[in-house]
């Protein structure tokens, strides 16, 4: 019998052609054509049973008819893949038995477990099924990154392959062993962060270098990725700041007090966390990053509108655990968490730059070349009392006196003149 | 629960029977699950034939039916057959489903193993039949009707395991779709002889 003609690289998994009445066992009838009482129904074979074959391969597969019935023949039969009836001109009786099918460039499968081959008889009554599973081998797996939360598990991620769908079910392996000694272990749990990721979730040696890689395979073949070597705590990150609170800063209205918790989880492990600051209008979706946030766990955002309301994220960044020289990587975003500077008739700038509270130098410009004054007039003029907490006085006295001007004139924020009136409701 | 307060042996009674109260309330929960796992049956097979591809949920699908050793669709001759012998044949069923069910799932694994809500529910079906079964058995034992009858041997499983396994793929499709189609039957068919049973809804 003629069987299936795969691609030059294939792998197939094949079978050797089996008919149906070896499955008899003495408490499980044939599952399919199991001649009923005296119906003189009879049974076949399709062979190949359950090949597997390249995208774009040609399978040649015959249906032979085994009667016990006198006469019994191939005439009349029919194939159907996937439920659609095949051409006729695809088919041709071999002998009195046996109808062949020749399928030419064949499609990947349609579901993984294998397309639906099946020899009728002119009734339409099904003889005989076989599975196809058409597809490609597995691509190398590439792109692999690893995280360690809180130094206490790895979390690995990896992109499968450029090619995209392989038709068939591709099983992913990820495996780790410790460079130097220690045998190959493979991970379990998996799909904890996206469809290629695993998670190992314990006994992690740190200070050691560990070789990771991921295994490929499906029944046209396996592939195997490049091995990524890391120390669990060069690639550490950590929970988000919980406690994140946002103030106002008395009453300046263009100000934003910023507080937060360092991570708790990664208190015992003497390491300098880095923190980001993000934060945007209420109705828009852009963020503003405030970088260079580093082992404070405050900061003030100035250069805000007034009248408006901000939320506010922070992440972390530890490094430098155990005297690791490279940065960790960045938490999640904390939950959001909103405040409204005070409402002002005078729009503000609508820019912002974190500034650490008590008044300490920032790195905006106006600020700075404020440091840059008071430390000249320190020098060369009496101003021993001059701060920037001096300063913040001032501008929240001047915003107030504005106010209270504009109100006494009638002025309104356009510039407008008109009847003064109470506080918003 | 011992003492019996009417009798299964008679299905021509026209009035129905009384029971004690808790037993009434174990009648009631038993066919209430029998209901339920009915409704769950339709969507494994429906979740089933989808995973196996055309042609298996189309409509007009008939593959061979098979005859499994100890274990058949209730026959056309169920319903006339006493309402205790019915129930035992329930329960008899009942105990047969969880292993074949079981044994679809190790098939459908190597087949279908990205298909996780059929593998899930598989087990979840397994897992209800058992759970039916001996809320049945436990009606009839209240009701003081012998236990289940002559169910099929443990080895039967056993056997259609190894069958299923050294079956091509197209054959253990149609086995599970069996097996799934056998498992509606059977709770709905239990619903049915259930709901001879409750009180106030008595056919």
């Amino acid at each position: 019998m003629p069987a299936g003609r795969p691609g030059p690289a294939a792998q197939s998994a094949r079978r050797p052609p089996r008919p149906l009445s070896s499955l008899w066992s003495p408490l499980l009838l044939c599952v399919l054509g199991v001649p009923r009482g005296g119906s003189g129904a009879h049974t076949a074979v399709i062979s190949p049973q359950d090949p597997t074959l390249l995208i774009g391969s040609s399978l040649q597969a015959t249906c032979s008819i085994h009667g016990d019935t006198p006469g019994a023949t191939a005439e009349g039969l029919y194939w159907t893949l996937n439920g659609r009836r095949l051409p006729s001109e695809l088919s041709h009786l071999l002998n009195t038995s046996t109808l062949a099918l020749a399928l030419a460039n064949l499609n990947g499968s349609r579901q993984q477990s294998g397309d639906n081959l099946v020899c009728h008889a002119q009734d339409g009554s099904i003889l005989a099924g076989s599975c196809l599973y058409v597809g490609l081998p597995p691509e190398k797996p590439f792109n692999i990154s690893c995280w360690s939360r809180n130094m206490k598990d790895l979390t690995c991620r990896w992109t499968p392959g450029t090619r995209g769908e392989t038709f068939l079910h591709t099983n992913y392996s990820l495996k780790y062993k410790l460079r130097w000694y220690g045998q190959d272990n493979t991970c379990e749990e998996y799909h904890t962060v996206g469809p290629h990721s695993c998670h190992i979730p314990k006994d992690l040696a740190l200070f050691t270098p560990y070789e990771i890689w991921v295994e490929a395979t499906n029944r046209l073949g396996s592939a195997r990725s490049d091995v990524l070597t890391l120390d669990v705590l060069d690639v550490v990150t950590t929970d988000p700041p919980p406690d994140v609170h946002v103030s106002r800063v008395g009453g300046l209205e263009d100000q934003l007090s910023v507080r937060w918790v360092s991570p708790p989880a990664l208190k015992d492990f003497l390491f300098q966390a880095k923190y980001q600051i993000r934060y945007r209008v209420e109705d828009s979706v852009d963020w503003k990053v405030v970088d260079d946030v580093s082992n404070q766990t405050s900061c003030r955002l100035a250069g805000l509108k007034p009248g408006t309301v901000y939320f506010v994220q922070v992440r972390c960044n530890p490094f430098g655990i155990y005297g690791s020289k490279k940065a960790g990587i960045w938490s999640e975003w904390s939950h959001p968490t909103a405040a409204s500077t005070p409402r002002s008739e005078r729009p503000g700038p609508g820019g912002g730059v974190c500034e650490p509270r008590g008044g300490e130098p920032s790195s905006g410009p106006v600020r700075r070349e404020l440091k840059q004054f008071l430390g000249w007039l320190k020098k060369h003029a009496y101003c021993s009392n001059l701060s920037f907490r001096l300063y913040d006085q001032w501008r929240a006295w001047m915003q107030k006196s504005h106010k209270t001007r504009n109100q006494d004139e009638g002025i309104l924020p356009s510039g407008r003149r008109g009847t003064a009136r109470g506080p918003a409701g | 629960m011992s003492q019996r307060e009417g009798s299964l042996e008679d299905p021509q009674a026209d009035s129905p029977v009384s029971f004690l109260p808790h037993l009434e309330a174990k009648i009631r929960q038993t066919h209430n699950l029998a209901r339920l796992l009915t409704k769950y049956a339709e969507q494994l097979l429906e979740e089933y034939v989808q995973q196996q591809g055309d042609p298996f949920g189309l409509p007009g699908f008939s593959p061979p039916r098979l005859s499994l050793a100890g274990l058949s669709g209730p026959s056309p001759s169920h319903m006339g057959l006493p309402l205790s012998e019915r129930l035992r044949q329930d329960a008899a069923a009942l105990d047969a489903l969880p292993g074949l069910l079981d044994a679809v799932r190790r098939r459908q694994a190597e087949l279908n193993p990205s298909s996780p809500r059929l593998l899930r529910n598989l087990e979840d079906a397994a897992r209800q039949a058992r759970a039916l079964g001996v809320a049945v058995e436990t009606v009839l034992a209240a009701l003081g009707s012998a236990a289940r009858g002559p169910g099929p041997e443990p080895a039967a499983t056993t056997a259609l395991s190894t069958a299923n396994n050294a079956a091509g793929i197209f054959s253990a499709k149609v086995l599970g779709l069996h097996v799934c189609g056998l498992y509606g039957e059977w709770v709905n068919r239990t619903e049915g002889d259930l709901s001879q049973l409750v009180p106030g809804d008595v056919a």
